[in-house]
């Protein structure tokens, strides 16, 4: 196990450092200029020539792509151009809403997602079936944007349950969780229909092997032969769908974040790119990717947890 | 179920709509502060927040933008020289800066106004060109020596751009950390910011006219319209960021308990044409872009209680400003037969880069509808905001649509605007997209004069020259927005605000 761990860690480093050029080049190749970001339109050239010598964007492109790469092998990301905030600390704020709407989002795709699917895949072309697949279209179909104001609409001006402002004190547990709760149904509701769908093939693929007839045939219980010789076989490209949905989440939870009022990393990276906030933007890729990394190990780790012969190849 | 979610809402101590008696709540249209530091906040949310945490030398009072009711705020007086170049300004005594960092003496005062007239310390440099130095005489007494005259010294050190003040001891010790650890004078100090979230500041206990009667003020990052709406409308927010749209303004005040604050300065929208280039090289094509804006059909767009007809190149209510000056009307035919005369018979086309704003994207389609039907079709190159920032500064767009408010004195607007200096592409480039200077004379004259008369007579000539010349197209004047609760009570009538955004200040209240 650890050998498969260090040899995936290993394989990540050229692609890790692949992004973090990609992400240099490309910060520096869309047009706008931070100098004039941060000074305003009435900026004249020579503040902005200034600011620019004060921030090193006036160094050689090769050297400041040398200070890129050693502060990010250091870990050391420097501070934000724009706020000069420490770009650690900016992160270390909002990563933990990220985490918590990205793992609820997911307790609840799954939650809704496996048992519908599975159901659908049961029933196939019945009134079931057909109701789980019009259900999925929609979830996959209807914006957050949309679906969250329907929940704030409902939920917080016509019930009054929950607030629009969904900003928690990190340290005040039950206001966080409470304040979760729309947006992981708004953003879970989206993954559920992927699940769906994805439960739903792969079930229907492994219902019509040769083992699920011989395990009907000698007896085996039908949910027996549903959770355990189905699903255990059809949840190889439900981990590989959650997992590549997670890494999404963190990114593309930036719609949720915005209309629930929820700080995140999304938000940030977005925030980052308009201000032309380049160091932000280095720094922020780095800790994405490497949280990209992480949560694909943790994929092929199940895999091998579900599939040993994973392992063993 | 239900039952159960109010449970986990009481846990939680957060009802929706929960009151914090002493808490004021704002909802900004922002995704975040930028700097906090005075002298590099440029941006609306950034100057509304300074605004509660800084003093000048001299202030507008609240609710005010006229230069003409400029009173003193942390000096108690001031005085002149006969002919304006040397200035003495008296500091009260006793004022304190937040968090302990002491008295302000005139050694603050030098420090700060020496900060804002670097460009490597200050994005408002340019507005101290004048200044030759700045000295304290003693400890609560500074004096200015300018090396010309300048149309309004008092609203360089009032409390606005580069005229806040800042404690000496804390921007030297905390360098580049003063901006997200500021220390000033104000009626409120900042306590905290969560990135993406709020900035959080507190009373200054110490303030020198009178503690606040607000503990708190949570300045809320909320950047969608649709939900800073919802939570105003569920009572978590106390006063909201409001749209110019009359449709909004009119939801809004349809609300129960709400007051919809409109007020100046107003921001003019011009559309600046390059008169070096073509097509704009040739007067009679502006002359018809000129002819086919139809100004009273924005203002009935965006709303009569929000907007208003832009009149000249300087927005109204600026000293200086004169309706007098030859503009052009709204006559389509003129426009038709401006075109046919310039060779045009069949219209033309003109590749315009543009933002992708909604604010200013949404305006710049009603103008391309309006220029359409004299025959000019705008070919709207539509980029992210940045993008257009620097494209329109490369001379890459012969027409620049562009919506600003300045100082209200017509001299600010004019030399950054319409100045042979601060033409786009030149060293000392500011935002003259017109590339005009036939008024620099006026504008120079002007800006160095000691006789207000003279000066009122060389700016309205100067607005003569260039609207005939059609350098610019004034379209129309958007006003600033607000909401707030009836609770709220400012402690001064909201007319007009040089921060963009209420001034919350040691009389506002919040009352049951």
């Amino acid at each position: 196990m650890i050998g498969f761990v260090a040899r995936r860690l290993l394989t990540s480093i050229p692609t890790l450092l692949a992004v973090l050029t990609l992400v240099f080049i490309i910060v520096r190749i869309v047009p706008g200029d931070p100098a004039m970001v941060i000074l305003g339109d009435q900026a004249t050239p020579e503040a902005a020539a200034a600011l620019r010598a004060r921030l090193g964007l006036d160094a050689p492109i090769w050297l400041q792509y040398g200070r890129f790469i050693a502060a990010a092998l250091t870990g050391n990301f420097g501070a934000s151009m724009v706020t000069s905030r420490p770009i650690i600390d900016e992160v270390a704020a909002v990563l933990p809403h990220t985490i918590d709407l990205t793992l609820a989002a997911m307790v609840v795709g799954v939650v809704v997602g496996v048992p519908v699917g599975i159901w659908a895949a049961l029933h196939r072309n019945g009134a079931i079936d057909v109701a789980a697949r019009l259900l999925s279209l929609v979830g996959l179909s209807f914006p957050v944007f949309v679906s969250g104001i329907f929940l704030l609409l409902a939920f917080a001006l016509h019930w009054r349950i929950f607030p629009v402002i969904g900003a928690a004190e990190l340290n005040d547990i039950p206001d966080r969780l409470y304040k979760l709760v729309l947006p992981a149904i708004t953003l879970g509701l989206v993954m559920a229909a992927y699940i769906t769908r994805v439960t739903r093939s792969a079930m229907l693929a492994c219902l019509s092997e040769d083992y699920i007839r011989t395990a009907r045939a000698k007896g085996v219980p039908w949910r027996r032969v549903v959770w355990v010789h189905g699903l255990r076989n059809a949840s190889l490209p439900i981990v590989t769908v959650v997992g590549l949905y997670v890494g999404i989440l963190i990114g593309n939870s930036v719609l949720t974040e915005i209309v629930f009022n929820r700080p995140g990393l999304g938000k940030v990276i977005v925030g980052a790119l308009n201000q032309r906030d380049y160091t932000m933007l280095q720094g922020l890729m780095v800790i994405y990717c490497f949280i990209i990394v992480v949560v694909n190990l943790i994929t092929d780790l199940l895999y091998g947890v579900l599939d040993p012969r994973v392992q063993q190849a | 179920m239900k039952k159960l979610l109010i449970a986990m809402a009481l846990l939680a101590g957060a009802a929706p709509g929960a009151g914090y008696a002493q808490t004021l709540r704002i909802g900004m249209a922002a995704q975040d502060v930028g700097r906090l530091d005075p002298h590099f906040a440029v941006s609306t949310i950034d100057r509304v927040a300074v605004a509660w945490m800084f003093n000048g030398l001299v202030r507008f009072p609240p609710g005010s933008i006229d230069p003409a009711k400029i009173e003193p705020d942390l000096a108690e007086r001031w005085e002149s020289s006969a002919d304006g170049k040397s200035w003495t300004f008296f500091l009260r005594r006793g004022v304190q800066f937040h968090g302990g960092f002491g008295e302000l003496t005139a050694d603050d005062v030098v420090f700060s106004l020496r900060r804002a007239a670097t460009a490597a310390s200050s994005a408002f440099s340019a507005d101290f060109r004048a200044f030759e130095t700045i000295e304290a005489l003693d400890r609560y007494t500074v004096r200015i020596v300018l090396r010309e005259n300048v149309p309004s010294l008092l609203g360089i050190v009032t409390n606005y751009s580069g005229g806040y003040i800042v404690s000496r001891r804390a921007a030297t010790e905390r360098a580049e950390g003063f901006a997200r650890a500021p220390i000033g004078t104000g009626p409120f100090a900042l306590e905290r910011v969560t990135p993406n979230a709020s900035a959080e500041l507190v009373a200054h206990p110490q303030y020198f006219r009178g503690a606040p009667q607000i503990q708190r003020i949570s300045y809320r990052f909320i950047p969608s319209d649709a939900s800073r709406d919802l939570a105003f409308q569920n009572r978590e927010l106390d006063i909201n960021y409001g749209r110019a749209d009359q449709t909004w303004v009119n939801r809004t005040r349809a609300l129960p308990g709400v007051t919809v604050d409109v007020f100046e300065p107003g921001e003019l929208t011009i559309l600046n044409l390059d008169t070096t280039r073509p097509p704009f090289n040739d007067i009679r094509i502006r002359q018809a872009l000129a002819h086919a804006v139809n100004r009273a059909e924005m203002v009935r767009w965006r709303g009569p209680d929000v907007s208003r007809e832009g009149q000249s190149l300087v927005p109204r209510g600026y000293l200086g400003f004169t309706a007098d000056n030859g503009l052009l009307p709204f006559d389509l035919a003129r426009a038709r037969a401006l075109l046919t005369e310039a060779g045009h018979p069949n219209g033309i086309t003109i590749r315009v880069v543009h933002t992708q704003l909604p604010e200013m994207l949404s305006g710049m389609q009603v103008i391309q509808q309006q220029l359409r039907r004299a025959g000019i079709t705008l070919d709207l190159q539509v980029v992210e905001h940045a993008t257009f920032h620097q494209q329109i500064r490369q001379n890459l767009s012969p027409l620049v649509y562009y919506a600003s408010a300045r100082f209200p004195v017509a001299d600010i607007y004019l030399s950054q605007f319409f100045h042979g200096r601060a033409r786009v592409g030149t060293p000392t480039a500011v935002t003259n997209f017109s590339h005009c200077d036939m008024a620099d004379a006026q504008i120079d004259a002007a800006r160095v004069s000691t006789n207000p008369a003279e000066q009122l007579r060389l700016w309205a000539e100067a607005q003569n020259l260039l609207v005939r010349a059609v350098c610019g197209v004034p379209v129309m004047e958007t006003l600033l927005v607000f909401a707030r609760r009836n609770n709220v009570d400012y402690g001064y009538p909201l007319t007009g605000s040089m921060s963009l955004g209420p001034l919350i200040t040691e009389a506002t209240r919040i009352t049951p």
